[in-house]
C-alpha cells in the first residue's frame, strides 16, 4: 500500500492553513455568476449595474483578457507590462494603478482619454474602446484598492457549508441534493418527478458498467420494486442494484474505457508503419484498478511514477505504460531525438491535461498569454520527464515481458534487481581501480578506416567523408607495455548545448600485436569492460564480441563517453613491435544512418592491477552469477510492455530551454520544478517524476479533485460542472455552479479517500440524478443544456455503448476479461498504411463478441463504427468526446456487417425464447432499450413485420404461434427470421436504443 | 420531414450559425445539418474577409513527394556537377533522412524543354501536362521544416508537424460548409494501394468536432464506408424499416422533447438518401466512352485516374474539398519500384494523363473558374544521390529535401501561366519569394473568401488557426490573378 499523497502532504500544510484563511471570495462570486449567466440574452440590450462590491475574477480580469493582453499579456509584453498577473500593474513594481486612487492611475487615464495617441485599447484596433460599464467597474475597483486574487481553480479546496433548506428536505437523498435544491430555488424551477424505476435502471446500468440490464435483471429490479413496502424498502432495493452494479467486474472496463481516451491508449505505435505495440497489459492493470476501487492517489502515482516507488511490484511497472503510450516514429531516416521530445512534451502535456485541465502546452514557446506561468517553467516540467530510458527506437527498450503469474512476475522482479545490482558491484570495483590508474595518451602513428576518412588531430583520431555502416577503423600505435585501454567517445561539439548528437557506437574491438614484417600478427586477449556508466539498450560487454551492439551512445550522444578494455594479460612490446586496434563500426539506426565514432581519444596504462580484476575471485564470482541472471532473464516470454524507467543518476540527461520552443536550439540549463503559481512556498523542491506525482495528489494541490470529480460527474450527467473538462483556465468555461463543484471535489477526496465507488454510489442514488429526463418546451427553452439539473440526463451512448449493448442484447455478449485486443469485423481494405504489412484479421471465435474496449486500435486507421460515434483517434490525449449526431451513424449501425449480424442473432434468440412473434418483438424492444414497448411501439414494429412480408399471409405468419411456424420447412422460419431481423435492426437504431 | 422537424431544423441551423461566430464549442449535434446549407457562415462572422475566388479545392497529394529536379524545376549547373562530391557547405547543420557522410552530386535524369506561352519548363516525363501549363501557376519555391514523410504531410495538412491537428479540409468545411447536403463536404481518395505516411490523421478533424474529419470514399466497394444495404434487404424494405424508425423516434420525442431525436430522424434521412446520392456520385458508368478516355479511366479498379473523374464528379455536386493521395513517389533508388530511373516513370504515366484532363475537363465545363486544383508533395528530394549505409545504391534515387520544392495551382483565382519563386542554381534551397506551407494555407483560405486569421478555434487555451499560429503566414498576392 502506498499512500503518498498523506504523507507529503504535511509540508503543504502551512500553506493550506494561510490559504484557508482567506475569505473564499470566489464562490460567492460564482454564485452571482451563475444568476448573471441566465441573464446573458438581455445582456445587450440592458446595461448591468455596476455592483457594490467587485471581484477581480468576475467583474475585471475578463476586461483585461478581451482588451488588453493580446498586446500587454504572457506572449507580448508591450511597455514592460503585462495583465497576466499583478507584478508589472500594481505597486510596489507595478507603475500604472494606484490603488484607492482612479484618477492618479496611468490606466484610467489611458481608458478614459480622447487623445488618439494615448487611448488604450489602441483605436485602431478597438475602435469603440471600452463600454462605459467597463470603465465604471475598472474605476470602482482601483478605488476598492485594486485587490487581485489568483484564478478561482488554484484556490484551496475547502467543504461549502450546505444548508438542509427546507426547499429540498421531502426531495433530497444525498447531500448534493440540497445543494442542487437550493439552486432550483434560486433560479425559480422546480424539479422534475422521478424517473420510472426501469428508465433509472437502464441509466445507472449503462452509467456504471456501461452495459444496459439484462431482461432478467430488469423484470427481476422492477418486480422487487412493486413489491416495496415504503419509500424506506424502495431506497433499499435501489441502493442493492447499486452495490450489485459496483461490484460487477464490468465496472472496471467501462471506467478503464474512459480513461483510455485521456491514456491516448491504442495498439499500434502511431506514424507511417504504424506497427504493433503489446500494451493490453496496461489496459487490464486499468480494469482491475478500477474493479478494486484503487484510489485515485495510488492510481496517479503508480501510473506516472511506479518504476519510482520504493519496492515497485511489476504491476506498478504495468501501470508506468500509461505514459508510453506516446507514439514511437519508427519511419526509416527519422531523428530519434526529435521523437523522444515530442513523446517527453507529450507526457507533460498530457499529464497536465488530465489531472489539472491546464493548458500547460502553451507554455513551450513563450509565457502563458493568460496565466501566470513562465516559458522557462515549461522546461523545469520537461525536467522532470526528460529522464526516463525510452529514445524512440522500434524495440520500444525499455519494455517487460509481461507475465500475469504473480510467482513468474516476483521472480522477474528480482532477477531484474540482482542484474542491477551485480552490474553495479562490478562497476563500483572496476572505477576504483580507473580512478587509481595513472593514465598515459596512447601515442597513435597511423589511423585509416575502410570507407571515409580518418584524421590524426593531437592526440585525437577524427572522422571525415562517409563513412559506411560496418567500415572498421585500423588504428596503429606504440606503447612499452600496456594492461588496459580507454577509448574515449567524444561528441563532434565541446559545447553541451548542441547534445545530443547523432548515435556513436564502438561496436566491437580487436587487439594485435604486430612485429617484423615476417612475423603473424598475434591476436591478444581481452577480458574486464569498465563502462563509465550504463545506461540504454546496450550492454557494454557486447564490445569483445563480434556481432553484437556495443558500447557507446545509441542512438544518440548525450556527451563524451568512456570505456576500460582491459587485456589478459599485461603487453610488452619490442622497439620493433606495434600495437594494432581494429575498431568496428556497426551501428546504424532505422534507416540505414551510421552511429559510427566521429572523434575519439585513446589512454592506455601499465597498471597490472587492471587486467588482474579478471582474476580477482569477487570480479569472477560476481561475473558469473550476473551471466547466469542474464540466462535467466533471456527465458521470460511475453508481451513486451513498454514501461517508464528512469536512468540513473551518473546518466541522467541535462534538460535546457528549447528557444522558441524548436528542440535543436537549446539555451539555459533547467531544474526540474513546477510553475511557482501553484507552489506558494518554495520549502519543498519537486525532483522528479515521483516527487511530482505526489504532489499532483496532494492537499496542497486543489486542482486534481475539482478536475476529476468534474469529470466522473460529466460522465452521469452528460457535461461537465465545467463544460470544458481539459481547461479549467481562464480560456475555458467557468463552472456553472461552483460550490457543488467543490462540495463534489471535497466529498470524492476528504469523504471517499479519493475512492470513485462511494462517490459514484452516493451520486447515482440521489435525488436528482434519479429525475425523470422528460423535457417540457418550455424548460428545454429555459435550459437547454440541463446545466441547472432541474430534470434527469438524457445522452447518446458512447461508441463502445452502442457495440456493447448490440452484444448484449443479442446474446452474443462474450463476457471475459481481458487479454490482447480483438478483431471484430470491419470492413475490407480499410488498412493499408504505407510499408505495413499488417492485416486486419477478422476474428470467426468468440473474440468476435467481445466488449468494445478490447477493439484492437491503430492509430493511424482507427475502427471506423468507433470514429463515427466520437471516438478519438487516440494520438494523442483526448479529454472530452464531444457527441455528434451524423448520418454517417445511421449508416454504421443500419448497414455494418457487426449490426446486420448482431440483429439477425438479436431476432433468433428472441423468437425461440418466446411462443409468438409479437412476443419476440416485446423482448427484442425489452432487450435492447430495457423498457417494455408501448402500445404505440408494439404496432409500429408489427406493421414493419407485415409490410416485410407482403407475399406471405402476413395475418397468418405474424399471428401464428411459435408452434406453428416450426412446423413449416426450415426455410419458411429462415425467412420470417430475416424479416424479424429487420425488426431488431429498426430497435437497435431507435432513439430509445442509443439513449440513456 | 413534417413541419414540426423543418422549423425546429431551421432553428438549429441559426443557433449554429450564431455558435460558430463566437467560435465556441457548444450544441454541435446539429451541427452536420447546420453544416448544410450555411454557405455564408464565414462571411457571416466579420467583414474582414476577402471576396472568394474558389468554391472548392482539388488538392492532388503526390504522396512520398516527387523530385522537383525531374520534373519542373531545370537546372542545368547541377548536370554539370553529376558525380562529384558534394561541397561540404551543402551539409554543415543539415539534417537528412538517409544521405550521410558526403554523398554525390545527381544531374537531371529526364530531358527538359520549355513549353507554352508561358514557356514553363517541363521535363519529358509529363508530355500530356505540357499542354496545359498555361493554366497552371508553379510556385518553385516551397520549403518546409520537415523531412521526414509523416511529419511534413501533417504540417502540410493540418498545418502542425505533430498529430492532433485540424487538417485544411476540416477547416474549409467548418469554415464553409458544402453546397450538397446529400454528401460529405470533405471527401478523401487514395490510389496508389497504401495510405499516405501520416494515415488517417492527414485528413483528420483534430481538435474541431469530429463531423469535420474528412470521409475517405474508396472507388472499389462502397464509396462510403457502410453505404450499401446488407445482403438480403431491398432498398424498398430499408424504406419501410427506416419509417417505423422515425415513428419510434417520434414517440421517444413525443416523451422526452429532446431535440436530439429529432436531429437523428433527419440524420437517417440523409443517410437514406446518401446511399442513392453517394452511389450515383460515384458511378463512373454514367460518363462517356471519351471522357473516360481522356482520364485513362480503368474501370473497376483503383487508380489515380479513377479518382481524377471522381474529383471533377464530386466537385459538380458540391463537395466542398477534394483530398485526392497518390502513393509511391518516393524515390530513394532503395527499390526499384520507386528508383527515379524506375518506378518513378510509372508514377509519371499515371498521373500525366489523368492530371491533364481533369484540368481540360474543368476548363471546359467552366468550372475551373472557382475550382482550385493544387498539386504537389510535401517535401522536395536532394540534389544529391542517395547513399544509404553510406554505400552507392543499386537504383538511382534522392533524399527527402525540406528545403525546396514545388507545387502548382490552378483554377480558382490563381495567376494562370505563371511561375513564381526560385531555387538556387542546384535545386537546393528556395532562395527568392519563399512559400512556406503556412503561407499556402492563408493563400488557399484567401481563395476561399476566408481571412486566415479570422477562421479560428480555440483549444488547449489558444486560438487555434490553420496558417501559423506564433508567425503570421503570408498571403501570396502574386500568384493571385
Amino acid at each position: 500500500m502506498i499512500l503518498p499523497s498523506r504523507r507529503s502532504a504535511v509540508r503543504y500544510q502551512a500553506v493550506f492553513l494561510r490559504r484557508k484563511l482567506r475569505k473564499p471570495l470566489w464562490i460567492s462570486f460564482f454564485v452571482c455568476f451563475v444568476v448573471c449567466a441566465t441573464s446573458l440574452a438581455q445582456e445587450e440590450s440592458a446595461e448591468l449595474a455596476i455592483p457594490e462590491t467587485l471581484d477581480f475574477a468576475r467583474d475585471i480580469q475578463p476586461i483585461f483578457s478581451a482588451a488588453c493582453t493580446s498586446c500587454h499579456g504572457g506572449v507580448k509584453q508591450a511597455a514592460d507590462l503585462s495583465f497576466v498577473n499583478p507584478k508589472s500593474v500594481l505597486p510596489p513594481q507595478g507603475w500604472v494603478i494606484e490603488p484607492g486612487r482612479p484618477d492618479e492611475s496611468e490606466l484610467f487615464h489611458r481608458i478614459v482619454s480622447d487623445d488618439p495617441e494615448l487611448r488604450m485599447p489602441p483605436p485602431e484596433e478597438h475602435p469603440q474602446g471600452l463600454s462605459a460599464r467597463d470603465i465604471g467597474l475598472i474605476r470602482r475597483w482601483i478605488e476598492q484598492g485594486a485587490i487581485w486574487t489568483d484564478h478561482w481553480s488554484r484556490a484551496a479546496l475547502q467543504a461549502p457549508a450546505v444548508e438542509d433548506s427546507t426547499a429540498s428536505t421531502d426531495w433530497a437523498k444525498q447531500t448534493v441534493d440540497h445543494i442542487v435544491a437550493a439552486e432550483h430555488q434560486r433560479q425559480g424551477l422546480a424539479h422534475a418527478r422521478e424517473a420510472n424505476p426501469e428508465e433509472w435502471l437502464r441509466r445507472v446500468s449503462l452509467d456504471l458498467i456501461g452495459l444496459p440490464p439484462t431482461a432478467d435483471e430488469h423484470l427481476d429490479f422492477l418486480r422487487q420494486v412493486r413489491e416495496a413496502e415504503d419509500e424506506t424498502a424502495r431506497d433499499a432495493i435501489y441502493e442493492k442494484q447499486v452495490d450489485r452494479l459496483l461490484a460487477s467486474a464490468h465496472f472496471g472496463e467501462r471506467w478503464a474505457s474512459m480513461w483510455m481516451d485521456l491514456a491516448r491508449y491504442a495498439d499500434s505505435k502511431g506514424f507511417e508503419k504504424d506497427p504493433h505495440r503489446d500494451i493490453w497489459p496496461y489496459r487490464d492493470w486499468l480494469i482491475r484498478a478500477f474493479n478494486a476501487d484503487m484510489p485515485y492517489d495510488e492510481f496517479t502515482v503508480r501510473q506516472l511514477a511506479g518504476d519510482l516507488l520504493p519496492d515497485a511490484t511489476f504491476e506498478d511497472l504495468i501501470a508506468t505504460a500509461f505514459h508510453r503510450n506516446t507514439q514511437t516514429n519508427t519511419e526509416g531516416g527519422t531523428d530519434d531525438e526529435e521523437f523522444r521530445t515530442a513523446a517527453v512534451i507529450d507526457r507533460l502535456n498530457t499529464t497536465w491535461t488530465v489531472w489539472q485541465a491546464t493548458t500547460f502546452g502553451c507554455v513551450q514557446c513563450h509565457a502563458h498569454p493568460y496565466e501566470p506561468f513562465a516559458n522557462h517553467e515549461y522546461y523545469a516540467g520537461l525536467a522532470l520527464f526528460n529522464s526516463t530510458e525510452d529514445c524512440d527506437l522500434d524495440s520500444e527498450f525499455p519494455t517487460i515481458p509481461y507475465t500475469a503469474d504473480p510467482a513468474k512476475q516476483q521472480e522477474w522482479l528480482q532477477l531484474t534487481e540482482k542484474e542491477r545490482q551485480i552490474t553495479r558491484a562490478i562497476d563500483a570495483i572496476g572505477h576504483q581501480r580507473v580512478q587509481k590508474t595513472v593514465w598515459n595518451p596512447l601515442p597513435v602513428l597511423s589511423a585509416s578506416s575502410t570507407s571515409g576518412m580518418l584524421n590524426l588531430v593531437g592526440s585525437e583520431v577524427r572522422s571525415s567523408g562517409t563513412v559506411a555502416v560496418g567500415s572498421t577503423y585500423t588504428l596503429t600505435a606504440r606503447a612499452e607495455s600496456l594492461s588496459a585501454l580507454r577509448i574515449h567517445i567524444l561528441p563532434v561539439s565541446d559545447a553541451p548545448e548542441d547534445w545530443p548528437e547523432q548515435g556513436s557506437v564502438l561496436s566491437h574491438i580487436q587487439l594485435s600485436k604486430h612485429g617484423p614484417e615476417s612475423e603473424q600478427p598475434q591476436p591478444i586477449n581481452l577480458t574486464t569492460v569498465i563502462p563509465d556508466f550504463r545506461a540504454g539498450s546496450y550492454e557494454p560487454e557486447q564490445v569483445l564480441q563480434p556481432n553484437k551492439d556495443g558500447f557507446g551512445g545509441y542512438p544518440k550522444l548525450f556527451g563524451p563517453r568512456w570505456v576500460v578494455i582491459c587485456l589478459e594479460t599485461p603487453l610488452k612490446l619490442d622497439s620493433d613491435e606495434s600495437l594494432q586496434i581494429e575498431l568496428i563500426q556497426k551501428s546504424s539506426v532505422t534507416g540505414g544512418l551510421s552511429n559510427h565514432i566521429r572523434r575519439l581519444r585513446i589512454d592506455y596504462s601499465a597498471d597490472q592491477k587492471l587486467s588482474a580484476l579478471a582474476n580477482n575471485s569477487e570480479v569472477r564470482e560476481l561475473r558469473d552469477e550476473l551471466d547466469a541472471t542474464r540466462e535467466k532473464l533471456s527465458e521470460f516470454r511475453g508481451p513486451e510492455v513498454p514501461i517508464m524507467q528512469e536512468r540513473s543518476q551518473s546518466s541522467s540527461r541535462t534538460t535546457r530551454e528549447f528557444l522558441r520552443g524548436n528542440f535543436l536550439e537549446k539555451g539555459a540549463i533547467v531544474r526540474p520544478g513546477i510553475p511557482q503559481a501553484f507552489q506558494a512556498v518554495q520549502d519543498s523542491r519537486i525532483e522528479n517524476r515521483l516527487d511530482f506525482a505526489r504532489w499532483l495528489v496532494s492537499d496542497a494541490n486543489p486542482l486534481s479533485a475539482r478536475v476529476w470529480a468534474n469529470r466522473l460527474w460529466s460522465e452521469l450527467f452528460g457535461i461537465g460542472l465545467v463544460e470544458t473538462l481539459e481547461d479549467f483556465g481562464p480560456s475555458g468555461t467557468p463552472p456553472v455552479h461552483p460550490e457543488l463543484l467543490e462540495y463534489l471535489a471535497n466529498f470524492l477526496r476528504e469523504d471517499c479517500g479519493w475512492r470513485i465507488k462511494p462517490f459514484l454510489r452516493s451520486m447515482v442514488l440521489s435525488a436528482t440524478y434519479r429525475q425523470d429526463s422528460k423535457a417540457s418546451p418550455q424548460a428545454m427553452e429555459r435550459d437547454p443544456k440541463n446545466r441547472f439539473l432541474a430534470r434527469g440526463p438524457r445522452t447518446r451512448l458512447t461508441a463502445e455503448m452502442i457495440r456493447d449493448q448490440a452484444l448484449l442484447a443479442s446474446g452474443k455478449l462474450n463476457r471475459s476479461i481481458g487479454g490482447p485486443s480483438v478483431m471484430p469485423p470491419q470492413p475490407e481494405g480499410v488498412w493499408q498504411q504505407a510499408y505495413s504489412s499488417a492485416q486486419w484479421q477478422t476474428a470467426i471465435d468468440q473474440d468476435r463478441y467481445r466488449r468494445g474496449l478490447y477493439t484492437y486500435w491503430r492509430r493511424t486507421s482507427p475502427y471506423p463504427g468507433f470514429l463515427m460515434f466520437d471516438a478519438p483517434v487516440r494520438d494523442v490525449c483526448s479529454a472530452r468526446r464531444i457527441p455528434t449526431n451524423t448520418p454517417l451513424q445511421a449508416l454504421v449501425t443500419l448497414n455494418s456487417e457487426v449490426y446486420a449480424e448482431l440483429a439477425k442473432a438479436l431476432a433468433q434468440r428472441c423468437y425461440s425464447e418466446t411462443e409468438s412473434l409479437p412476443d419476440a418483438v416485446d423482448g427484442m424492444f425489452l432487450s435492447v432499450t430495457s423498457r417494455p414497448a408501448s402500445d404505440q411501439d408494439k404496432q409500429v414494429l408489427m406493421e414493419l413485420l407485415q409490410s416485410l412480408m407482403p407475399g406471405d399471409n402476413a395475418s397468418v405468419s405474424v399471428e401464428s404461434d411459435h408452434e406453428n411456424a416450426d412446423s413449416g420447412d426450415v426455410q419458411a422460419t429462415q425467412h420470417v427470421l430475416d424479416k424479424l431481423s429487420q425488426v431488431a435492426l429498426a430497435i437497435l437504431n431507435s432513439d430509445w436504443a442509443l439513449t440513456k | 420531414m413534417n413541419l414540426e422537424t423543418e422549423w425546429y431544423l431551421r432553428s438549429l441551423q441559426a443557433k449554429t450559425r450564431r455558435h460558430f461566430l463566437r467560435g465556441c464549442s457548444m450544441g454541435l449535434a446539429g451541427m452536420w445539418l447546420g453544416l448544410q446549407t450555411q454557405a455564408d457562415r464565414v462571411m457571416a462572422i466579420d467583414g474582414a474577409h476577402p471576396p472568394a475566388r474558389a468554391k472548392r479545392v482539388i488538392f492532388l497529394h503526390m504522396a512520398g513527394s516527387p523530385s522537383q529536379l525531374e520534373l519542373f524545376d531545370y537546372k542545368p549547373a547541377l548536370q554539370q556537377l553529376d558525380g562529384q562530391d558534394c561541397p561540404q557547405s551543402f551539409l554543415e547543420g543539415k539534417r537528412f533522412a538517409f544521405i550521410q557522410g558526403v554523398p554525390k552530386m545527381l544531374g537531371p535524369q529526364y530531358a527538359f524543354e520549355q513549353v507554352g506561352e508561358s514557356a514553363a519548363w517541363v521535363s519529358d516525363r509529363l508530355p500530356n501536362f505540357k499542354q496545359v501549363v498555361d493554366r497552371v501557376c508553379f510556385i518553385k519555391s516551397m520549403y518546409t521544416t520537415q523531412f521526414n514523410h509523416a511529419p511534413a504531410q501533417l504540417l502540410l495538412h493540418t498545418g502542425n508537424q505533430n498529430l492532433g491537428a485540424a487538417s485544411m479540409g476540416s477547416w474549409i468545411t467548418y469554415g464553409l460548409g458544402t453546397e450538397n447536403e446529400n454528401l460529405p463536404g470533405f471527401i478523401v481518395l487514395v490510389s496508389g494501394g497504401r495510405m499516405p505516411s501520416a494515415g488517417k490523421s492527414a485528413w483528420g478533424a483534430g481538435y474541431l468536432p469530429s463531423v469535420f474529419q474528412g470521409v475517405q470514399c474508396r472507388s472499389q466497394g462502397d464509396p462510403v464506408l457502410f453505404l450499401s444495404n446488407p445482403d438480403g434487404s431491398s432498398r424498398a424494405d430499408r424504406r419501410k424499416t427506416l419509417d417505423a424508425i422515425e415513428r419510434l423516434n417520434h414517440r421517444a420525442y413525443q416523451e422526452y422533447g429532446d431535440p436530439e431525436t429529432l436531429t437523428r430522424i433527419a440524420q437517417y434521412e440523409l443517410a437514406f438518401r446518401m446511399q442513392t446520392s453517394a452511389m450515383e456520385a460515384f458511378d463512373l458508368s454514367q460518363e462517356s466512352e471519351s471522357v473516360h478516355r481522356a482520364y485513362g479511366v480503368e474501370a473497376g479498379k483503383e487508380s489515380f485516374a479513377n479518382n481524377c473523374l471522381l474529383a471533377r464528379r464530386l466537385a459538380e455536386r458540391g463537395v466542398r474539398f477534394i483530398q485526392l493521395f497518390h502513393w509511391g513517389w518516393d524515390s530513394h533508388g532503395a527499390a526499384e519500384s520507386e528508383a527515379l530511373n524506375k518506378g518513378f516513370k510509372d508514377r509519371c504515366r499515371e498521373c500525366d494523363q489523368p492530371m491533364t484532363a481533369l484540368l481540360q475537363d474543368l476548363q471546359q465545363r467552366g468550372m475551373l473558374e472557382d475550382t482550385l486544383v493544387v498539386w504537389g508533395g510535401e517535401f522536395g528530394r536532394t540534389p544529391m544521390r542517395e547513399n544509404r549505409n553510406g554505400t552507392e545504391m543499386k537504383f538511382v534515387g534522392r533524399d527527402h529535401n525540406p528545403g525546396a520544392f514545388t507545387m502548382w495551382l490552378a483554377g480558382g483565382g490563381v495567376r494562370p501561366g505563371f511561375s513564381f519563386g526560385e531555387t538556387d542554381e542546384l535545386g537546393y534551397e528556395s532562395i527568392s519569394n519563399r512559400v512556406s506551407p503556412h503561407d499556402l494555407h492563408a493563400t488557399l483560405l484567401h481563395l476561399l473568401g476566408i481571412n486566415h486569421l479570422k477562421l479560428t478555434y480555440n483549444f488547449q487555451g489558444a486560438n487555434q488557426r490553420l496558417s501559423n499560429l506564433t508567425k503570421t503566414s503570408r498571403v501570396v498576392e502574386e500568384i493571385i490573378a
